[in-house]
């Protein structure tokens, strides 16, 4: 479904990604580990077409993705929740998920909302609220929500636990093994490598750039390794 | 007195917060002063002469002033929206990443090139808007209302309020609002963002043009150097009502206003810039965000 081939990306005259290799299957969740730095947000900002590669392909697919702008990846069915949730704080949530479905047709937003309301009951409950009265729990279901307003083929995750209590993140995990049930492709980046990897089915690790192993997420979870560098053991 | 102050400052103050609002809202949305923006009220002054101008050489002001009034506003509207959006095109959009000051700079280009056009082509001296309103007007107690302040009162509220409708109600207007917030994640959202900032400018422009238009009609004489001062005072409204806060322009222009007429009723018109620019001084030192700042302008990152 979607391939990095090859994948360069600098900020100026740092390079970030130094040329990874990706793939997303249909229906899969697969999570990209590793430290602060390694590049993980940053190879999700470059399939969302926020940062541009410098070299290399992205095919989203079987066409290629990495030089249209980033509201037609949207079109394309690639969304993103970006680390820190980004609610729009002054939108009312439920103008946040209205955003949300901007590139789909008017109506399809009636059609939408009950499943969305059905799957994230508290946000039928806040409806009228402003997105920057939520708490960090609730911010993060409106965040997963507004993304899946726009009907995504795939869904990027960044850090959907970060700064949650255990027991909210326990529900977001289960939230994203719901959607993913439901037909959804994930890509998941998590500093909660345990976790996710119980979540995924397959893993990437990445170390400064560079892709350092991939494999099904069980072995992962049972490679010394990495259970020594990201598993606390 | 009282009344007619308060008369003649809500007309002077309706226009200040038109132009208001092209500044405000391109500040909310872009981080960017564009000082070109008096000038394209300016421009607007001028479309509204040429245009009534060629109105009243085709008789249609003698059969209907008020349908050749609205002709005008219209038109002129609509090219100074064009306007707005080329400079952006042109003045802004290539640097759209660059370091702040850079945009800046070229908007203080926009804003000379403008004037100097202008001159040139319209001549340096003051224009004469055809004399075709008698100031025919109201009486309520002592003070006296023209037909055009009725007018040009009652087309800015209506004005503001399709604005504050566009804004609040429609897809694009929260498009405008979340870009507004968080830039970056409108584009996540696949919001087309080259789109709601051309936008922003084709609304604001257009606004200033149905200032210009008014203005002209009001004073009748408009030069190459209105937008100017216009333009300052504008801004300073903007900055009064907090930048970035579309009711606050909205307010700051009708303070100004307000201020600057009973200013020049009870004490002289030669201070009333003196009373303008004393509040915004004012403002700055005990609330610097504005009055109503921080509602639309703010990012969240």
């Amino acid at each position: 479904m979607l391939k990095l081939e090859n994948i360069y990306t600098s900020y100026g005259p740092i390079e970030a990604l130094k040329g990874i290799n990706i793939e997303v299957k249909e229906k899969e969740i697969v999570c990209l580990i590793g430290g602060n730095g390694a590049g993980k947000s940053t190879t999700l900002m470059t399939i969302s077409g926020i940062n541009r590669p410098t070299k290399g392909r992205i095919i989203f697919n079987g066409e290629e993705i990495h030089n249209i702008p980033p509201h037609r990846i949207v079109e394309k069915g690639i969304s993103q929740v970006p680390e820190g949730r980004r609610i729009l704080p002054r939108l009312t949530v439920k103008e946040n998920l209205e955003m949300g479905a901007f590139t789909r047709p008017k109506n399809d937003i009636q059609e939408i909302l009950p499943w969305i309301f059905e799957t994230f009951p508290v946000l039928k409950e806040r409806e009228k609220q402003s997105g920057g009265t939520l708490s960090g729990g609730e911010q993060q279901m409106l965040a997963i929500a507004r993304a899946l307003m726009a009907r995504p083929k795939l869904l990027l995750l960044d850090e959907p636990s970060l700064g949650l209590a255990p027991i909210v993140a326990g529900k977001i995990f289960k939230i994203i093994k719901e959607i993913n049930e439901k037909g959804v492709t994930v890509l998941l980046v998590e500093q909660n490598a345990k976790a996710a990897l119980k979540l995924a089915h397959r893993g990437y690790v990445m170390e400064t750039g560079r892709i350092v192993m991939k494999e099904n997420a069980e072995a992962l979870l049972n490679d010394p390794g990495v259970r020594k560098a990201y598993l606390g053991e | 007195m009282l009344l007619q102050q308060i008369i003649n400052g809500l007309t002077l103050g309706a226009v200040y917060a038109l132009i208001a609002l092209g500044y405000t809202m391109v500040y909310g949305i872009l981080q960017l002063i564009n000082f070109a923006h008096g000038e394209v009220y300016m421009l607007g002054a001028y479309l509204g002469i040429i245009i009534l101008g060629f109105l009243t050489s085709i008789g249609l002001t003698a059969i209907s002033l008020p349908l050749s009034i609205s002709i005008t506003l219209v038109l002129s509207m609509l090219f100074c929206a064009a306007y707005g959006m080329t400079i952006e095109r042109i003045a802004y959009k290539p640097l759209r990443n660059a370091p702040r000051l850079s945009p800046l700079i070229s908007a203080i280009g926009v804003s000379i090139f403008l004037q100097n056009f202008v001159m040139l082509s319209q001549g340096a001296t003051d224009k004469v808007f055809p004399p075709i309103l008698k100031a025919e007007g109201l009486s309520i107690l002592n003070a006296r209302i023209t037909f055009l302040q009725i007018f040009i009162i009652i087309a800015s509220i209506l004005m503001m309020a399709g604005l504050h409708l566009f804004i609040m109600k429609t897809r694009l207007g929260k498009a405008m609002r979340a870009t507004a917030q968080d830039r970056k994640m409108a584009v996540l959202l696949g919001i087309d963002i080259d789109r709601v900032i051309s936008i922003t400018f084709i609304i604001g422009s257009g606004l200033a043009a149905a200032a210009g238009v008014m203005v002209a009609m009001y004073y009748g004489l408009v030069n190459y150097f209105i937008g100017y001062v216009a333009g300052i005072k504008a801004f300073t409204a903007a900055v009064i009502g907090g930048i970035g806060s579309i009711p606050g322009a909205m307010l700051g222009g009708i303070l100004l206003g307000l201020l600057e007429a009973f200013g020049a009723g009870y004490i002289s018109s030669e201070y009333k810039d003196v009373f303008a620019f004393g509040l915004l001084i004012i403002i700055l030192i005990l609330r610097p965000e504005g009055l109503l700042g921080k509602q639309f302008g703010e990012r969240s990152k």
